[in-house]
């Protein structure tokens, strides 16, 4: 099966000379990733069957994890849940049975095993808050600093690298280093990705560390326990001094509780550099020009910028080493220690969230923490338990804050939680940076999805754009707007060219990152890695070895060569070009299956006649949100939804005219007996033809994306996902559009409510229950509306739903964003329970009281305690559920 | 002759001028960059070594010129070739100072127009750096390329100072007589 080690013919070895540093290869992206694709195994062509979906091996470096190839198409019914009472919240049997490796029983652990539901504390973290990048770890936060410059008579030359240098082709990086034209302007940004060889003993080393790692810490629960192993006398020392690889053991064991990260391969290093040109006349030619650049794992790599300029300054003053050497260990001291690690759904909900004090609660716990390991507390030990949370301490306070200023705090919470404030001290001036906290995957840099479409949007606005027909693309005819021919010629891996001529090579950069943003959503993949977000001539060889490139260019050339891409976006004049050259589309046997099946809505195929797609309406849309100034992350959870709307339609497709889809892992028993557990799955039309019509305008562009890598490796994210996400047999987004957008009859809504509030109850639960709820859709509208249901059992559990909601870190604020009409009959409702509770204590028939009320009676009491903790230090007002403070009404 | 001329002016002025693409190429620090802004400007600029590229566009008798200026440090010169398609011109600039040189230039302005991409266009040669003493003249210039070599090949050597403009706009008035017979300008 394809692993990391698939390698690619590297550009060393077309520099037979260039040394070898077994540790540290690392080659320029576009040396030769074709292999890639084209080579792995395992890729199935279109003519498989679906129900034989090979999955991709995993490639991973840690070999232990054994990934079943696939789960089972129907695991575990809800049906078959166990009652309320018999559900764990217990985080740590969830790891541990993880840490064994094989899904099935990491299945059952979330439901089924461990100890009785506790019932104070459903809504908590369940798993121990962690640092992103922890004190102590051994990775850096910059790995390679670089200098190159422009030597008159030889070209770019590198000049230094530090603390080692990288291998692989010196000269091919310092061309990179300085891009086209550097010479007209005084100063360039520009963007590379290095993909790092991880070498065979390499991995072998790291596998080794981190078995001994798990050993150890086996061993010492096992002494906790009283289990004595022979050989535990001269490992003591060594399982003591273990605590920071204790946490990153941890993540061993957890990492499967996030999504599947670095896809195809090793992860990528960002490379951020920066061009000075300074004339001089003393020199030969008049000019010295020179690049430094800071190669990094952190897709946030735009923090470095003010630093570089300040280094690459200092280094035009003296040119030696010590200059890299000062900024390399000046960024690496920085300290992001104090933020927390936030899993995939928790990132998502931040992501599309623009209130500033979401998670806060965790950075507040980072820092309580941090105080207690300074007092020489020993918290390390075990996962931290917000039940156990210390007592409030004094110094916390929001940072910039008049009490912060004042109180001379050495912590402080950030003023919005997006963003991690921290600094870095160079040469004694202390730099501000600020750090996202969530970075989905496929985002890389400081780009803006606005800017790219308003550059392309504008002009087709002013002079519509009439593109030559090419099914893949023009999915709305000859005037498809260009960023939905982008989106799908990135969709179905076409190669992508971004020219700007006369712009700074840092802003073809940008583009093509937030190109890569547009089509991933955060959902899809394999974008970045095929990305060139800057590249020149020096390296087209390569680059058209590469199947469904992105790249960014600034030299015209790449237009009079229409053989080396398919859509070239100009960004100076806003205009796309489909090429002369490029291939058609085959036609495939899905297109056929599905004119056949629907032999009426055949014509409509690839028709500009209607909307079908609906991105008309789509990009209208998003057009008045940036003419009505919505942010950029507004525009990003937008595209996002358009992603995975895209990716759901297709898995109804693929469901419709192949009778299976990999897209989506589900139950396909409880679509028969739907009406046992308001089932059901996918995308919610809201009746037969919309949906015939809306899979007639998508299946030429579902069809071009089934064979590329974004839909390879959603597959196996999809998979992935399912062995960790919570209420494996329920698809909570079915389910919730049903609420949206269908017309149901009470008993069709009863069932819907009734099954959230049966199964969402845990911290995670709730979690993918807002995804599918999002502040900018309503938020929890449609859910609260079971507040009215005719039934009054629905109407009660809707009320506990929403108590538990309400008491989650994320949730309360959904809960806030709620009308007040829908607050009031929460609040009515609960007071009828209550009266009739006590009516029923009364008359004595305690015992007959359901355990549901009871429990939440209890846990409403504690989480208003958690309140009142959580008040100290931040103003705003965090009100209980039934505060009627609070005033918004939406 | 002279009314086919005007014809072709009129023409011109009527339906805009044809865009013509040219290729300057030459060993580093040969004068490219300083020939391309004085056409374009008429200004001496005090160039730098080129990172990459330069292209300009200048009208000279009714031709617009697109004009691209390539750097020439020998690690780059590979590039030289992703610029060949479509070009119907090259100008090959010479520093006629570099005796030590001169014959590295004869290969690569060889090994460019033996390329098949290259087979139709014009060849000017800019003898540049003329005001230098001991310049080598354009007889000798013509000599040390072996010129001579060159079969079914339209070329032309013309004596320049980059800095002075003198001999450019010489240079161009043959490229552009003899660039309207050319096939790829659709002349007959």
């Amino acid at each position: 099966m394809a692993s990391a080690h698939t390698e690619l013919p590297s550009v060393a070895s077309r520099t037979a000379s260039a040394p070898t540093h077994a540790a540290n290869a690392a080659r320029v992206v576009g040396s030769g990733s074709a292999a890639d694709f084209t080579s792995a195994p395992g890729v199935p062509n279109q003519q498989t069957s679906l129900s034989s979906f090979p999955l991709y091996s995993r490639p991973t470096s840690t070999s232990d994890m054994s990934q079943p190839p696939r789960p089972p198409r129907s695991p575990l019914p809800p049906a078959a849940l166990p009652s309320d009472t018999d559900r764990t919240s217990n985080p740590s049997s969830k790891g541990k049975t993880t840490s064994t490796g094989t899904a099935v029983s990491s299945q059952h652990s979330s439901l089924s095993t461990g100890p009785p539901r506790r019932y104070d504390a459903p809504t908590r973290r369940p798993r121990k808050l962690r640092s992103q990048y922890p004190r102590g770890a051994t990775e850096n936060h910059v790995e390679y600093i670089l200098v190159a410059s422009f030597d008159v008579d030889r070209g770019p030359v590198m000049e230094h690298q530090y603390p080692v240098a990288i291998t692989g082709d010196e000269h091919m990086l310092a061309e990179l280093m300085l891009p086209d034209q550097a010479h007209v302007r005084n100063q360039d940004w520009t963007i590379f990705f290095l993909h790092k060889d991880t070498s065979q003993e390499e991995d072998d080393e790291e596998r080794r560390a981190k078995d001994e790692r798990r050993r150890r810490r086996r061993r010492k629960r096992d002494r906790e326990k009283g289990i004595i192993h022979e050989s535990d006398d001269e490992d003591d020392e060594a399982g003591d001094l273990d605590d920071d690889d204790d946490d990153d053991d941890w993540d061993d064991d957890t990492s499967t509780d996030s999504e599947p990260e670095g896809g195809a391969g090793p992860p990528l290093i960002y490379v951020l550099n920066l061009v000075n040109t300074k004339q001089d006349k003393t020199v030969k030619r008049g000019a010295v020009v020179k690049a430094m650049a800071i190669c990094t794992r952190h897709p946030f790599l735009h923090i470095y910028k003010p630093l570089l300029l300040l280094a690459l300054e200092e280094y035009f003053k003296s040119p030696v080493p010590e200059t890299l050497s000062m900024l390399f260990t000046a960024v690496n001291d920085m300290d992001l220690s104090l933020m927390p690690k936030l899993s995939l759904l928790e990132r998502h909900l931040l992501q599309a969230s623009d209130n500033k004090d979401l998670f806060v609660e965790k950075f507040e716990q980072m820092i309580q923490m941090r105080i207690a390991e300074d007092r020489g507390e020993n918290v390390t030990d075990q996962p931290f338990d917000a039940s156990r949370s210390p007592p409030k301490r004094p110094g916390i306070f929001r940072s910039g804050t008049k009490a912060h200023i004042e109180g001379q705090s050495t912590y402080a919470v950030p003023r919005d939680t997006h963003e991690f404030e921290s600094r870095v001290m160079y040469k004694g001036i202390p730099i501000p940076i600020k750090v996202p906290v969530a970075v989905m995957p496929e985002t890389v840099g400081d780009f803006s999805l606005i800017k790219l479409i308003q550059n392309f949007s504008d002009t087709h606005s002013k002079t519509p754009q009439t593109f030559p027909l090419h099914p893949h693309l023009t999915t709305n005819g000859p005037n498809t707007h260009p960023i939905i021919v982008l989106v799908n010629a990135l969709l179905t891996q076409k190669r992508v060219i971004f020219l700007g001529y006369n712009l700074p090579s840092g802003e073809v950069a940008d583009a093509v990152l937030a190109a890569c943003a547009l089509a991933s959503g955060g959902v899809l993949r394999g974008f970045t890695r095929h990305a060139f977000p800057y590249t020149d001539l020096t390296k087209i060889d390569d680059l058209l070895n590469v199947p469904g490139f992105i790249a960014g260019v600034t030299n015209p050339t790449f237009e009079h060569h229409p053989e080396w891409w398919d859509l070239l976006c100009d960004l100076p004049s806003g205009k796309m070009k489909i090429s002369s050259k490029i291939d058609q589309a085959p036609i495939t046997e899905g297109l056929v299956y599905f004119q056949q099946q629907n032999p009426s809505h055949a014509s409509l195929v690839n028709s500009s006649t209607n909307d079908l797609t609906g991105d008309v309406a789509f990009v209208a849309d998003i057009q008045r949100g940036i003419a009505n100034r919505a942010g950029e992350r507004v525009i990003r959870a937008k595209w996002r939804d358009w992603v995975v709307k895209f990716t759901r339609i297709a898995a109804a497709f693929e469901e419709s005219v192949y009778g299976a889809s990999a897209l989506y892992i589900g139950s396909d028993e409880h679509d028969t007996t739907a009406a046992g557990v308001g089932g059901g799955h996918g995308y919610v039309w809201c009746d037969e033809s919309s949906k015939a019509k809306e899979l007639a305008g998508n299946v030429t562009r579902i069809e071009g994306w089934r064979n590329t890598r974004s839909y390879y490796s959603f597959i196996q994210d999809v998979a992935q996902l399912y062995t960790v996400r919570p209420l494996k047999g329920l698809d909570l987004h079915h389910m919730h559009d049903r609420l949206r957008t269908q017309r149901l009859s009470p008993m069709q809504s009863r069932e819907l409510y009734s099954t959230f509030a049966k199964y969402v109850h845990s911290y995670d639960e709730i979690c993918l229950l807002l995804s599918v709820a999002p502040e900018s859709h309503a938020g929890l509208f449609y859910v609260a509306l079971g507040l009215f249901h005719k039934d009054r059992d629905v109407r009660v559990k809707t009320a506990d739903l929403l108590e538990r909601i309400a008491e989650h870190d994320a949730g309360q604020h959904w809960w806030k964003a709620l009308s007040r009409f829908e607050k009031l009959a929460y609040v009515r409702i609960r007071r009828e329970a209550e009266l009739e509770l006590r009516a029923k204590l009364e008359t004595g028939n305690a015992g007959a009281a359901g355990g549901g009320i009871n429990n939440n009676t209890h846990s409403g009491g504690s989480s208003s305690g958690h309140n009142n903790h959580r008040d100290a230090f931040s103003n705003n007002s965090l009100g209980h559920p039934s505060d009627p403070r609070d005033k918004r009404v939406s | 002759m002279g009314g086919t001329l005007s014809i072709s002016s009129l023409f011109g002025k009527l339906f805009g001028s044809k865009e013509v693409r040219i290729l300057m190429l030459g060993l580093d620090a040969a004068g490219k960059t300083t020939i391309l802004y004085k056409l374009k400007l008429n200004q001496t600029m005090t160039t730098i070594p080129t990172v990459g590229f330069n292209v300009e566009t200048f009208t000279y008798k009714n031709i617009k010129f697109n004009m691209w200026d390539v750097g020439g440090q020998d690690k780059i010169r590979p590039l030289w070739r992703h610029y060949y398609s479509g070009t119907q011109g090259l100008v090959f600039v010479v520093d006629s100072s570099d005796h030590a040189r001169i014959e590295e230039a004869r290969t690569e302005m060889h090994r460019i127009i033996n390329d098949r991409e290259m087979r139709d266009c014009l060849l000017l040669v800019f003898a540049n750096k003329q005001d230098i003493d001991g310049a080598m003249k354009p007889l000798e210039i013509t000599e040390k390329l072996q010129l001579s070599k060159l079969k079914d090949k339209l070329w032309f050597v013309q004596p320049s100072i980059a800095t002075d403009g003198d001999g450019l706009l010489e240079g161009f008035s043959w490229v552009s007589e003899h660039i309207k017979k050319m096939p790829k300008y659709g002349a007959k």
